[in-house]
């Protein structure tokens, strides 16, 4: 099994989502912009949070030309699992592997803190068994207010693909439960075939009890038990 | 078979006939007419000068990147070049007053203006080729919004390197007249002729008329003066090194499906300072991009791509694009 990892200029979440992996056993590999070659022997890539590239323009937009993410689309195609955390969820929604754009919050301010998402029914194997549960997890970003067209989010829906919406401890979704702006509360979707995740808050800074809380495990562990 | 060749536009000046769908010939004529045609003349051996002045002028220009219509020189007084649908506005480039523009605005000749001016005129003989102004020409349909600003963006351009071009063969260039034309694929370039018969020309150290005012003051030796911008022209050994510098602005704004927050607090600021008559702020974003090239259609492509690839995302956002070469 071989998961890479996304370094770009400005990722800073390498390291957490490998510490992350280790502690299933996994040693997973540091993939760079120039790395195509790599992605053969890949059966998985985690683009990991950041700021790649000082996302001087649009979050994402400038790694999501580089040479890897310009490969992703067959890399995902062959069936292979990504998962895109914070910044790499700008990233897949820049390189249209997922439907939407990540906008400015709409308190315009950068927001660090603790949230409850709710887990939904999800045609990703990477959610299996988690459906309603409320997930305790941190987001630390500026640019996490989804939007996508009336008719995207409507096929979302339909598709099983809101993976994740904010919501209170008690798993009710509302404005108020809302951190960023997000249309319909989402924090993370999938795409149709359900082998590609994306999301706003960082399952690796909740994936072990001295963080606070361990409920971010579940995508990883899932992760590794079907790459088994 | 004979091959009928369709004769497409008969000038004052010039027959252009239509070779094939992508090709023309340009066939320059010893013609010569002045003030609306009201004098007419045969000037031997002009139309072969004209011809010469604007193959040297056309080779010039494509070698700075300027994209025109010339291809090849086919004979003395012929050019072979692409097949354009000629638009109906012309733009002026005008460095120094002369001609017209006096008569207009009753301004001194020979008077320098600190940054050349673009002008625009609707060819139209009946009507004398009257001086327009943007918001006509696109309002009327004769060119759009992207084609006013290549027109005026190429003028500058083209003015900038002629200037400098002449100036090393010791002319001053006063101004000049363009014609710009669609290619079968939309494009727009440079077209019909740049010669002695559509700018004008004077002797640096004398002040000395070159160009077209010679036949309209009935300064005699035309032909003469024709023949030596072409001779001096191709003395050229080596063309001037010029730096070229188009600005190009992009200029993204959020849609209005789209939430502004930045926008919204501005205007809420805005409201709580005093000013009422506010009723929304939208914050969007200007890029300026500078490129090494000459401005033109294909410079316009580049930039469309750029934008929709990369500086917009076009489902929150829209863009619009602006040259300007100073």
């Amino acid at each position: 099994m071989k998961i890479g990892v996304t370094k770009f200029p400005g990722t800073n979440n390498e390291q957490d989502v490998l510490r992350t992996l280790s502690s299933f056993g996994v040693e997973g590999v540091l993939i760079c912009e120039k790395d195509t070659d790599k992605l053969k022997d890949l059966n998985a890539l985690i683009i990991a949070g950041g700021f790649s590239f000082g996302d001087y323009l649009r979050p994402g937009i400038i790694a999501a030309k580089t040479a890897i993410m310009q490969e992703l689309p067959k890399f995902v195609e062959q069936g292979n699992f990504v998962i895109g955390i914070c910044n790499g969820f700008q990233i897949l929604c820049e390189t249209r592997i997922l439907p939407g754009v990540l906008t400015t919050n709409r308190s315009t301010k950068f927001v660090s803190r603790w949230v409850y998402v709710k887990i939904n029914k999800s045609n990703s194997v990477l959610l299996r068994n988690s459906a309603n549960k409320i997930w305790r997890i941190p987001i630390a970003h500026f640019d996490g207010n989804y939007y996508a067209t009336n008719e995207q989010i409507a096929e979302l829906k339909k598709k099983n693909q809101i993976a994740l919406q904010y919501s209170d401890e008690g798993g009710v979704i509302s404005e108020n439960s809302n951190p960023n702006g997000s249309m319909d509360n989402i924090a993370g979707i999938t795409n149709k075939e359900g082998n590609v995740l994306g999301l706003m808050p960082h399952p690796e800074r909740a994936s072990f009890n001295y963080l606070g809380s361990e409920d971010g495990r579940t995508i990883f562990q899932n992760l590794i038990e079907e790459l088994k | 078979m004979v091959l009928v060749l369709e004769k497409l536009y008969s000038g004052k000046a010039k027959d252009v006939i239509t070779l094939d769908d992508e090709k023309v010939k340009i066939v320059f004529r010893n013609s010569i007419s002045a003030f609306d045609g009201v004098k007419v003349d045969e000037l031997k051996g002009k139309g072969e000068a004209n011809c010469k002045i604007s193959k040297l002028l056309f080779e010039i220009l494509n070698h700075y990147g300027i994209e025109t219509h010339y291809l090849k020189q086919e004979s003395k007084n012929e050019l072979i070049c692409k097949k354009v649908e000629i638009i109906p506005v012309e733009s002026v480039c005008r460095n120094i007053t002369a001609g017209s523009f006096c008569r207009r605005y009753g301004v001194e000749k020979g008077v320098p203006f600190k940054k050349p001016i673009v002008e625009l005129f609707y060819k139209n003989d009946e009507l004398h080729d009257p001086l327009v102004t943007e918001e006509v020409a696109i309002r009327l349909g004769w060119i759009n919004e992207k084609e006013n600003i290549i027109i005026k963006a190429v003028t500058l351009a083209v003015n900038y390197i002629l200037v400098e071009v002449f100036k090393k063969i010791g002319l001053i260039l006063v101004d000049f007249k363009l014609e710009f034309g669609r290619t079968t694929d939309g494009k727009l370039i440079l077209a019909d002729e740049i010669s002695a018969d559509t700018m004008r020309l004077w002797e640096e150290n004398s002040g000395e008329i070159k160009d077209k005012d010679r036949y309209r003051k009935d300064l005699g030796s035309v032909v003469d003066h024709y023949n030596d911008i072409a001779f001096r022209l191709e003395q050229i050994k080596e063309l001037p090194k010029i730096e070229l510098k188009t600005k190009v602005r992009v200029t993204i704004d959020l849609k209005s499906s789209v939430l502004d927050p930045a926008g919204d607090i501005t205007f809420r600021s805005l409201l709580r300072l005093g000013y009422k008559q506010v009723s929304k702020v939208n914050i969007g974003k200007s890029i300026v991009i500078s490129f090494t090239s000459v401005p033109g259609s294909k410079l316009w492509d580049v930039t469309e791509t750029i934008s929709n690839e990369i500086l917009a995302n076009p489902l929150i956002e829209t863009y619009s694009i602006d040259f300007s070469f100073e």
